[in-house]
């Protein structure tokens, strides 16, 4: 049974893997053996149809073959008999032998059934033969019968005109059935084996198809998680960026009312008697300032303008958005290579989208490393015409159960007054709007890497060629 | 309604910052009465209005050299203020400032001849700054060019 399951295809055990709530689901093992069954009805009835009605016909032939051969034969010999008049015994016995072989018994009985000539199946002369009585009145017949020996049998008889003679050919059933069954049974037998192949290519298929349905409606589903997932980002999106709007108002109350409080302060010199009052007052503007940069980056996140198709250089954005951590590099001795072996060509995109991917990208890189750390960026094009990048840093890395949420907005391991939390949430948008595609690997304490794939249009192509 | 433009300290004659007249346009009082006050303290003449309507009635009768505008009003929008300002009076310098900003109403904005775009909070040194850009503007159509 364990071996069995080996060769099970991966849709056996799916039932309904769509969920309840999607469609009525699609049980992939009914749907198999439905397959299955029908087919193999429909592919196995005319064969087992034809078969039948072909042996029906050959033993039917051959039955009446037979017959007319025993007819034909007792016919001639009856005529011989009637022509001769007067037989003796050893006239009767030549005749009788002669035409006597391997299959044939022929005998002569009289009105009452008793045997004038010596017989295979019944016994020698005077011994009495029962079936006679199950004879009709008709000059000739034909009768199955079962002799003494138990032995089915069929029998023609015909009484000889001009005399109470009978004369009566018996054949053995078995032997005539043994003329054609054997062949018949070799047909059959290739016709088994044909079956057998039909059935399993028939199930052969089948799997292919189940099979082939269950991938495509995986990949279906994974397509529909997908754009469920895209459409909740794009509704946190547009709930963030209404309550981002809503709350800059108070906040530029707060701020405004604030700085007022500051410039009374610097204008009255009576008032700044006490000296916390300033201090105070910037600590306010400064929490003014963190939920401002909450609000501006929720609005980032949720950014759907237009965005500005240019011709853009990979190598130089990346270039453009390492030169502001140059600086914080040196500081934390940390090294940054770029390595891009194949010449990467032009294509079109929204430059600021690339760059604030990028920065995004960096800034986390740079926020996991220790000092002395390394940051390796890897540009490549891929056989489908797209660049693949890579950005891998030696830091701190993510574990397995973090690594589902951090693109999820405001999902973030850093202190509050560091991470909104929105970085990678951005950049997932920002990299769905251009068509690309963003994956990340990563090892506690070893590091992490994200690889961009961005699709360059066929034109960009050719630009180059 | 009438607004006359005031200023709190009109000891510094000579500051630059005296001849600027602005107007406050914005519905969140307690916002653009405390803004007002800030930029009277820093040697400016202003004025403030609610509403879109008002504005409008006000450069006709006495017509501010800067606006500074809100975008999301009652009424008539800070868009639809600005659209007719720059029809009717194009030598007033707009400033919008709003806290329902996009990329897009940015673009919007500076098209229809805004002169910026600020997003609320504002620091208030960056609104200094940008009306003193505004006034040079001012300063230099004025002057007759040789
Ligand atoms: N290169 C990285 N190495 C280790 N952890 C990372 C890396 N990049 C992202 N993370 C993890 O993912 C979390 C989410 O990152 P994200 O950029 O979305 O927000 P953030 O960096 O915390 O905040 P923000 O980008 O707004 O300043 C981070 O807090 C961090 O835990
Ligand atoms: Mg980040």
């Amino acid at each position: 049974m364990k071996r069995l399951q080996k060769f099970k295809s991966a849709f056996w055990n799916q039932r309904d893997i769509a969920g309840s709530h999607l469609h009525a689901g699609f049980n992939f093992a009914r749907k198999w053996k439905l397959i299955v069954l029908f087919t193999s009805f429909m592919a196995l009835l005319p064969l087992f149809v034809m078969t039948l009605v072909d042996f029906n016909l050959t033993r039917r032939t051959i039955e009446d073959e037979v017959k007319t051969s025993i007819s034909k034969i007792l016919s001639s010999a009856a005529a011989y008999i009637s022509f001769c008049k007067e037989m003796n015994q050893h006239d009767l016995n030549f005749i009788t032998r002669f035409e006597s072989g391997e299959d044939n018994d022929m005998f002569v009985v009289n009105q009452g059934g008793t045997l004038l000539t010596s017989s295979f199946y019944y016994g020698n002369e005077g011994s009495p033969t029962l079936f006679i009585n199950t004879l009709s009145k008709a000059k000739t017949g034909i009768v199955e019968t079962i002799t003494p020996d138990g032995e089915s049998v069929i029998a023609g008889y015909t009484r000889v005109t001009g005399t109470s003679l009978i004369l009566v050919l018996v054949k053995s059933k078995k032997k005539l059935t043994d003329l054609w069954l054997k062949p018949r049974l070799k047909l059959i037998g290739y016709l088994f084996v044909s079956i057998i192949l039909i059935l399993l290519s028939i199930m052969g298929l089948a799997t292919l198809l189940v099979g082939r349905i269950h991938s495509a409606d995986k990949k279906r589903l994974k397509a529909l998680h997908h754009a469920g997932y895209t459409n909740k980002l794009a509704s946190i999106g547009r709930l963030a960026s209404g309550v981002a709007h809503e709350i800059n108002n108070p906040l530029a109350i707060i701020n405004q009312k604030t700085g007022l409080i500051m410039d009374l302060v610097t204008l009255k010199k009576e008032l700044s008697s006490d000296e916390r009052l300033m201090p105070l007052a910037n600590d306010v503007l400064d929490a003014v300032n963190r939920c401002s940069t909450i609000t501006r980056r929720l609005l980032d996140f949720a950014r759907h303008m237009e965005p500005s198709i240019e011709t853009v250089n990979i190598e130089e954005v990346i270039g453009h958005v390492l030169a502001f951590h140059k600086k914080e590099a040196k500081h934390r001795s940390i090294s940054i290579s770029v390595d891009s072996p194949d010449s990467i060509p032009e294509f079109k995109c929204d430059r600021g989208s690339l760059q604030q991917i990028f920065l995004n990208l960096v800034n986390n890189a740079f926020a996991a490393m220790k000092d002395d750390g390394r940051l390796d960026i890897g540009i490549k094009l891929n056989k489908k015409k797209a660049v693949v990048i890579t950005v891998a840093d030696t830091g701190s890395g993510i574990s397995e159960d973090d690594i589902h949420n951090i693109f999820e907005p405001f999902y973030s391991s850093k202190d509050k007054h560091w991470g909104t939390g929105l970085g990678l949430s951005i950049t997932y948008g920002l990299i769905k709007e251009i068509g690309g595609d963003i994956m990340v690997k990563s090892k506690i304490g070893k590091g992490t890497s994200f690889t961009l794939i961005l699709p360059i249009t066929a034109e960009a192509i050719n630009d180059k060629g | 309604m009438k607004q006359a433009y005031q200023t709190l300290n009109v000891s510094k004659k000579n500051s630059i910052e005296l001849s600027l007249k602005i107007l406050l346009v914005d519905d969140e009082k307690e916002f653009v009465l405390t803004l007002s006050e800030r930029l009277q303290i820093r040697d400016m003449w202003t004025a403030v209005v609610f509403d879109g309507k008002s504005a409008l009635d006000l450069i006709h009768t006495d017509a501010p050299e800067v606006m500074i505008i809100d975008l999301k009003m009652p009424v008539i929008d800070g868009i639809d203020v600005l659209k007719q300002v720059k029809q009717t009076k194009p030598e007033i310098e707009v400033i919008v400032l709003t806290g329902h900003g996009s990329e897009q109403d940015k673009k919007k904005c500076m098209g229809l001849g805004a002169f910026a775009y600020m997003q609320k909070p504002v620091d208030i040194d960056l609104l200094s700054k940008s009306l003193k850009k505004a006034l040079e503007k001012i300063k230099a159509n004025k002057s007759p060019v040789i």
